[in-house]
């Protein structure tokens, strides 16, 4: 479902936000640091800074639905995945790097577009917790006339 | 502490992408950028709605919703807890959002590829911080920025006293340029004034770009500038490159037109992170655009341009005056009618000097050398005055008898002539300093001309 040039956008210089939603519809997310697409393509692991979890996991845990909207600021391309939780756990030290060298791209990208770090230096993004999805729908989210298409 | 939505109207800004979660009466959550979250008042703030797109589905199904913003100052993020109310497809709300999405298009050359369908209004239930998105200043979370110490009475009074010191417009707005740089450290400036071509914007004076500029165009609509003189109102706009971006990636690449390349550049950063740009109104009538830029991407605060709207009011009169004064001292000058050595003194210039200087009189434009230099009625009344200058020897003219010209054709009512001289002075100094225009006393300027000249008018 999610190709390697997918994957790659996913895991490179982009902003992360998780949509849930509880049981009276009320939406509610959070800012995500990173993405690891599975090797079978199907299953998504997104890192969400462990102080934003009570606000996404019991929703996740209630009703299994979740939104991950995915932007890259160099050129505002962006995509949605639509996932069905799978569990969630404390991230690993041995991910931790991957975690830093996401969050580090993404600064980079922010910084590309007059955001500088001294803004974002007090944004958490450790310890965190992995949310495992699996992938149900993914759309173009970039804007213009295609915003809204499936893209797979 | 929880924050007022006042106190986050700075958050708005759209420095960060801000971020809208929704949900379909079915249950599917939904999370999106948004272009642009404008501040109502206290208890609502507007989205804007621009494609069909799923948050607004979700929206037609399910009113509740939650938008992310963040504080371009601390970074602190802010979730406003939202239910919707209406959409607003005319009136104030819609007009405003429409000029910054306008503004940021037309700026990029993409202008009108952005229908602003709704400015669809939302009421805040809530106020929460965001626990990720937390701010570099937590002591300030909530509480707005405080007011620029640079808009204090001490610095109204400093700059007003620049602006009556100066006695001509050609001091005046240098005047008013020099002071916003040098009190308020807006060091990016420029002020453009109507044309007498309808819908058309000139530029009369420039502080802070390699390129002068003076002289350049732009179309009423076009541009900052340009939408500043149609609407009449202050524009401003944040984050630039964002938006440029947003632009540029809703065009898609195919087909992205560049903006037309006018005669003279306009004034301009090459890369501005944010730009304020303010109508300079007297009675409803437009006697200017003042427009500052800035490289850093969140330079023009709140407080910033409340203060720069009140100085422009302040300006706009006193240009308006300096011209009045002008043109009411010119009615008493004569003509001179004898040919003069001129009162000053023409620079030496180097044996053999000479410059070709065409009119083009259907398209009214005079080159120098080859080389546009300026279009319009100051290119008349430079053929004017060296035409009378080759034939009579006549070096000085008066503003008086340049009105009283047919062939100038100048208007009855608020003529600015004033300015289309300081127009014509200063392309001079830029493009060919080998002519000069140089004011005598009120109401009378001399034609220095160093070397010599070659005129040609074609038709």
């Amino acid at each position: 479902m999610i190709d390697t040039a997918l994957a790659s956008f996913l895991q490179g210089s982009v902003s992360i936000h998780v949509g849930t939603r509880n049981e009276r519809l009320e939406p509610s997310g959070t800012p995500a640091t990173a993405a690891r697409v599975e090797d079978d393509g199907r299953h998504l692991v997104v890192f969400v800074p462990a102080a934003a979890a009570p606000r996404i996991v019991p929703n996740l845990e209630a009703n299994g639905h979740a939104a991950v909207v995915f932007v890259r600021p160099i050129d505002e391309k962006a995509c949605q995945v639509k996932g069905t939780f799978t569990g969630v756990r404390s991230a690993r030290d041995d991910e931790r790097p991957l975690i830093e060298r996401q969050w580090g791209a993404f600064l980079g990208a922010l910084e590309h577009i007059g955001v500088g770090r001294a803004l974002v230096q007090s944004w958490l993004t450790w310890p965190a917790v992995a949310v495992g999805l699996r992938v149900t729908a993914i759309f173009d989210q970039t804007p213009g006339k295609n915003a809204g298409a499936p893209l797979v | 502490m929880t924050p007022t939505l006042e106190s986050l109207a700075t958050c708005l800004q759209g420095l960060v992408p801000s971020v809208l979660y929704t949900c379909s009466k079915d249950g599917v959550p939904n999370a999106a950028y948004l272009s642009h979250v404008d501040y109502v008042d206290p208890r609502h703030v507007a989205l804007s709605f621009q494609f069909f797109n799923t948050s607004r589905r979700n929206i037609a199904e399910n009113p509740q919703a939650v938008v992310l913003v963040t504080d371009p100052d601390t970074g602190q993020g802010w979730n406003l807890r939202l239910r919707f109310v209406r959409s607003e497809t005319e009136g104030p709300l819609f007009d405003r959002m429409h000029l910054r999405i306008e503004a940021i298009a037309s700026y990029s050359g993409l202008k009108g590829i952005f229908k602003l369908r709704a400015a669809d209004v939302y009421e805040v239930l809530g106020i929460e911080a965001d626990v990720v998105q937390v701010g570099t200043v937590p002591e300030a979370c909530g509480t707005r920025r405080a007011p620029d110490p640079v808009f204090t009475l001490t610095a109204l009074q400093d700059f007003n006293a620049r602006i009556h010191r100066a006695e001509s417009l050609d001091a005046l707005v240098d005047s008013i340029l020099e002071g916003l740089d040098a009190i308020y450290g807006f060091g990016h400036s420029m002020i453009l004034v109507p044309s007498e071509e309808p819908g058309v914007l000139v530029t009369l004076a420039s502080r802070g770009y390699a390129e002068g500029g003076t002289g350049a165009e732009v179309r009423v609509g076009e541009g900052i500038c340009g939408l500043v003189a149609e609407a009449r109102k202050p524009i401003r706009i944040s984050g630039v490159m964002r938006g440029l971006l947003y632009a540029y990636a809703a065009q898609g690449e195919a087909g992205t037109p560049g903006p037309i390349r006018p005669r003279i550049a306009l004034p301009g950063l090459p890369n501005p992170g944010s730009q304020l740009g303010i109508p300079l109104l007297v009675r409803g009538e437009l006697v200017g655009v003042l427009c500052l830029e800035s490289e850093t991407p969140y330079r023009f605060h709140e407080e910033d341009k409340v203060a720069i709207e009140l100085l422009g009011s302040y300006l706009a009169v006193a240009m308006q005056n300096m011209q009045l004064v002008e043109s009411a001292a010119d009615a008493a000058e004569r003509a001179p009618t004898t040919p003069d050595a001129g009162d000053g003194v023409c620079p030496e210039a180097p044996a053999g000097t000479r410059h070709d200087v065409v009119f083009y009189a259907a398209e009214e434009t005079v080159l120098v050398d080859g080389e546009y230099l300026i279009r319009g009625l100051p290119a008349k009344i430079l053929w004017r005055v060296l035409s009378e200058r080759a034939a009579t020897g006549r070096a000085e003219f008066t503003n008086r008898e340049l009105r009283l010209d047919r062939t100038l054709n100048l208007p009855e009512w608020r003529d600015n002539l004033e300015s289309r001289l300081l127009l014509l002075r200063r392309r001079l100094e830029q493009k060919c300093p080998d002519i000069r225009l140089v004011p005598l006393r009120r109401g009378r300027f001399a034609v220095h001309v160093a070397g010599e000249l070659t005129l040609v008018e074609r038709r």
